[in-house]
């Protein structure tokens, strides 16, 4: 069967700044990892990687990216992202650092994991919450998250509700 | 500092502490314990232990008669959990692959090695339990840096062939820290192969701090595990011999 495949990459964009995940967009950080790929691996890499090369998925609150590239390049995606430094947006420069969380063939496969990830990360607020308010919302958002097939999508909402 | 790395992934921590003999004459001071810095250590993500939190001692010798230290009976020796040496040339690569009593053999990744590498002393230390030890963090700060981290790692991977290798970073603001998987994919980039880079990053460490632990104790450590059927055969101790074989 011809078709292409791909790899997603799943990454968290982790900061001391707590303004910095708030002005995440899409290009800038497509760019930031374009230009990591570029001083690690040169022009051979970067042409490469950038066959097939998008931002799916970004999520502001959680900081939580979705790269896609293709199957035969995703090993130099992989290896130059612990490079990137930083995310310039506009004028402003945030230090930061990409979190390799999981890579998946399929978008499936990847949400699938981050659904479980930010469950455990909703168990681990709810053990730091300090208010009781935040504690009861925390527990709400953990009861109501379930896999069914619709409620998928909007399980998803709900916890990254919970962790703002 | 540490509350960045916690959600990282990692499940125990080194603090090190750098000792230069080129400057006067030092005592090594005892090491702080880390009770005294941090009130309570957070929970690792995923289990319920808490974070351990080791100290290291880092020798940078240059001269034989540095590594006299090392066989005294400083009582501050003994506080440290884990203990490297960072040799700058190659007879003292040499010696301390061979006789000296440390766990880790730093392996300078910021400027061109003087000396190259040759296959019997590596041979002998990996027979000895000694890992050898990448930085990785002068690798994402400076470009020339970058090169001479991957030349260096290159040329060790070719003697060693990938065995004993530790990753870790020297980092110095919390910024400069990497997840674990992203550390496996930079020790693809050093020449491991995937398992290889994985075990750099988890397992070798592991035996690492085994390997402190003994040094620490007695001579031999073992590692019991409660086996279904029969316990008792677990319980016999291995003599006491200066080779430490650690059980993973």
């Amino acid at each position: 069967m011809v078709r292409f495949k791909n790899r997603y990459v799943l990454c968290e964009v982790v900061s001391e700044d707590p303004r910095c995940r708030q002005c995440i967009e899409d290009r800038t950080l497509g760019l930031a990892v374009r230009d990591a790929i570029a001083r690690v691996h040169g022009d051979y890499g970067l042409a490469c990687c950038s066959i097939s090369f998008t931002v799916k998925y970004l999520n502001a609150y959680t900081g939580t990216v979705l790269l896609r590239c293709r199957k035969d390049s995703y090993r130099l995606l992989c290896s130059a992202l612990p490079f990137v430094r930083s995310l310039e947006t506009r004028a402003q420069r945030y230090p930061c650092f990409l979190n390799t969380l999981h890579v998946g063939g399929t978008i499936r496969t990847c949400q699938k994991f981050l659904i479980q990830y930010n469950r455990t990360q909703l168990l681990r607020l709810l053990q730091n919450c300090t208010n009781e308010e935040e504690r009861q919302c925390v527990q709400k958002s953990l009861l109501n998250c379930s896999l069914t097939e619709e409620q998928s999508q909007s399980g998803d909402e709900e916890e990254d509700d919970g962790t703002e | 500092f540490l509350t960045v790395c916690f959600p990282v992934g990692y499940s125990a921590v080194a603090l090190n502490h750098v000792i230069d003999f080129k400057e006067k004459k030092q005592e090594i001071i005892k090491p702080v314990s880390p009770s005294e810095l941090f009130p309570s250590l957070p929970i690792v993500q995923g289990t319920s232990k808490r974070i351990k939190v080791l100290t290291r001692l880092t020798l940078v010798v240059s001269d034989p008669s540095h590594c006299n230290l090392l066989r005294s009976t400083s009582a501050n020796i003994r506080l440290y959990d884990i203990i490297a040496v960072f040799p700058k040339t190659e007879k003292l690569f040499h010696i301390a692959c061979t006789t000296l009593d440390v766990d880790l053999v730093c392996i300078n990744v910021t400027e061109k090695l003087p000396f190259y590498f040759r296959r019997p002393p590596v041979n002998m230390a990996i027979d000895r339990g000694i890992y050898f030890e990448l930085l990785y963090t002068p690798a994402i700060k400076d470009s020339t840096m970058r090169r001479y981290t991957i030349s260096n790692a290159i040329s060790l991977m070719q003697i060693c062939k990938g065995k004993n290798i530790v990753i870790s970073s020297a980092a110095e603001r919390p910024l400069e820290l990497r997840g674990p998987y992203d550390v496996a994919n930079l020790g693809l980039l050093f020449g491991l192969s995937e398992s290889e880079a994985k075990a750099a990053v988890s397992t070798n460490c592991r035996a690492t701090m085994l390997h402190g632990e003994t040094r620490k104790s007695a001579c031999g450590v073992v590692y019991t595990v409660k086996k279904p059927r029969k316990v008792e055969e677990e319980e016999t101790v291995v003599p006491a011999c200066k080779k430490a074989k650690t059980q993973a």
